[in-house]
């Protein structure tokens, strides 16, 4: 069977071109980074390593309403702003303000459920608004023992975890540009889900990369995080 | 770097924020005056002293009011709109254009 690239698929990361060298795996309609080399990722998780989750679906909703609307589609809610829970099924919520919520896809269904919240949103009366997010922004995954170190180099505040512990949120700048930086593990796994603006991206993932040099960070893919 | 402390995101650098000019109550669009109006959307008291600004935190687009001193660019206090904007602010359906005379 001929390996897959990414140029067969209508979506595409934005970064398919620094992923050139990767081994690529179907995620829903698109693809996703499985590995790099030959060899076990998983120490290279556990140290540091960068994954890049921009194919997997996410989405926003806001308004008056959308607490409501969530907490009757099954999903538990954040008590407060700038604070974020992991699902049962793996997705992660965050909520950005009094009443904005960000839903991120879990790759266990390939994203299937959120996308189908972006999917079956209707407007209506009730003040439930869509927020797309699928191309407004890019979703990377910095994994392992220094992600509060390496996010030290860019980004001002202080998210180590005495003072940004797990579940916490920080809307801010890092490396000159918007992120949301979202403190959920992936299991035992520390890691920051950072949001940045899609179109950034190429640039962001070399910033992040260059300051995960000095802690042997490289790329790395999904397969050692199943 | 100056650090201002965002309501909703706690103390971050001044770089990240926009300032979005003086806080200003709004006349009654329906009964004030052109001159009125436009001395509301236009003009701009530029006092030396507290002011209150609106100002927006860029990574969450989240705007807030700000209470700053402008000899000594102290920021005072900074709190949500909510405190200030209680209730919906539901406009009177236009009155019809008048046609320009000429």
């Amino acid at each position: 069977m001929a390996a897959l690239q990414a140029q067969q698929f209508i979506e595409r990361s934005p970064l398919y071109r620094q992923q050139a060298d990767a081994t690529l795996g179907r995620l829903g309609d698109s693809v996703i980074v499985a590995h790099y080399g030959e060899h076990d990722e998983s120490p290279q998780l556990q140290r540091c390593a960068l994954l890049d989750l921009t194919n997997l679906a996410r989405v926003g909703f806001r308004g008056a309403a959308a607490a409501e609307y969530l907490l009757e589609r099954g999903y538990q809610l954040p008590e407060a702003p700038n604070r974020a829970l992991t699902q049962s099924d793996g997705s992660h919520v965050a909520r950005l303000s009094q009443t904005e919520y960000l839903l991120l896809g879990s790759l266990r269904d390939a994203g299937a459920r959120i996308a189908a919240e972006e999917a079956g949103w209707q407007f209506s009366e009730t003040a439930n608004y869509l927020l797309p997010r699928q191309d407004s922004h890019a979703w990377l995954l910095l994994t392992g023992a220094h992600i509060a170190e390496v996010m030290a180099k860019l980004c001002g505040v202080d998210l180590r975890p005495e003072a940004f512990p797990v579940g916490a949120v920080a809307q801010t700048s890092a490396a000159r540009i918007n992120v949301i930086v979202v403190n959920l593990p992936e299991g035992e796994l520390p890691c920051f889900q950072i949001l940045c603006d899609r179109a950034s991206v190429a640039y962001f993932w070399d910033a992040l990369l260059d300051a995960m040099a000095e802690f042997g960070g490289q790329p790395a893919g999904i397969d050692a995080l199943l | 770097m100056k650090i201002m402390p965002c309501p909703l995101n706690g103390p971050r650098n001044i770089s990240e924020f926009t300032y979005g000019g003086e806080f200003k109550q709004m006349p009654d669009p329906a009964t004030c005056s052109d001159a009125d109006w436009a001395d509301y959307v236009f003009n701009s008291d530029n006092r030396a002293g507290l002011v209150v600004e609106w100002w927006m935190h860029n990574a969450s687009s989240y705007w807030f009011l700000a209470e700053r001193h402008t000899v000594t660019d102290e920021i005072v206090r900074t709190f949500d709109p909510k405190e200030i904007f209680t209730r919906r602010v539901d406009f009177a359906a236009p009155a019809q254009a008048r046609e320009a005379t000429v």
